[in-house]
């Protein structure tokens, strides 16, 4: 039994790195595939539900009348960013930059218009580079976009931004979905029980 | 993309290899909305990060405006009717 089982352990052992390497890959897969379920959706729903709850209690002693609704809606965005961080459970780096931030980053920087590398001045040689300045600044651009990515090398930025877009679309899909919800809610009148849309 | 002239030129500091760049970037352009039929490996590097820039771009101003909306709705939202519901059909 014992020879059976030096002979037997190779080819499991070869099973096992092969499989190692399977277990990874079904696992990327899964990593993104996690924005799609419904469980994420709705794991995401109820927390920004829950933080919809605190933004109309934290605005609610400003007089309704002359209550801001781009710093309100600006609150919303924080808190679903917030939500959508927390979701991710801190596996990615936009999910930690957006829950170290304190404040929405306003957009207010006028986006300069970048002067383009003199491209004249690279010669044959110098012309292919390990990468191309072109890729250089959309590259930059991309770090801009997704948050906490501005000094990553591509290829983490670029693992960050597959995850990042998922998960934004899981935030449209989950917004979009409590907002019909709350307006149907809203516009059914107030009856005690509320039809829960098949989701 | 890059020859395999520049490759060898790489610092050797630099681990990551433009194959592992390539195979993230299809990843990428996976994600990305365009339907492309069926070749695939071809895609630009540039071009996948410009569609990835415009993208996320486009989901941002999504968010932004779907939070306008909630904001909007929170006024005469019901959230504990709108939660019952969330956990009613999570128990079902």
């Amino acid at each position: 039994m014992a020879i059976s089982d030096a002979e037997g352990e190779s080819p499991a052992a070869a099973k096992e790195v092969g499989g190692e390497r399977k277990r990874k890959r079904l696992a990327e897969r899964s990593l993104l595939a996690k924005w799609k379920t419904e469980g994420e959706r709705k794991s995401y729903s109820s927390k920004l539900i829950e933080a919809l709850r605190v933004v109309r209690r934290s605005s609610c002693p400003a007089p309704a009348a002359v209550a801001t609704d781009c710093s309100r809606s600006r609150a919303v965005r924080v808190a679903a960013d917030r939500a959508l961080a927390v979701t991710a459970r801190g596996r990615s780096r936009w999910s930690r930059a957006i829950l170290s931030r304190r404040t929405l980053k306003l957009r207010s920087r006028a986006r300069v218009a970048r002067l383009k590398p003199p491209a004249a001045a690279a010669g044959p040689r110098a012309a292919e580079r390990r990468k191309p300045p072109a890729l250089e600044q959309k590259a930059r651009v991309l770090g801009r976009l997704v948050p906490g990515c501005r000094k990553l090398p591509l290829a983490t930025l670029l693992e960050e931004a597959t995850d990042y877009i998922a998960a934004l679309e899981m935030q449209v899909r989950a917004m979009s979905a409590v907002a019909e919800i709350l307006s149907a809610a809203a516009g059914g009148g107030r009856s005690s029980s509320v039809a829960a849309e098949p989701m | 993309m890059s020859s395999r002239r520049s490759r060898s030129r790489q610092s050797v500091s630099t681990r990551i290899t433009d194959e592992q760049i390539n195979e993230l970037i299809s990843k990428l352009h996976a994600v990305l909305p365009e339907a492309r039929g069926g070749d695939n490996d071809r895609v630009s590097a540039a071009k996948v990060l410009q569609e990835t820039c415009s993208h996320i771009r486009r989901l941002h101003r999504e968010v932004d405006d779907l939070s306008e909306r909630l904001s909007e709705l929170l006024d005469s939202a019901d959230l504990n009717s709108a939660q019952a519901a969330f956990i009613r059909s999570l128990l079902m």
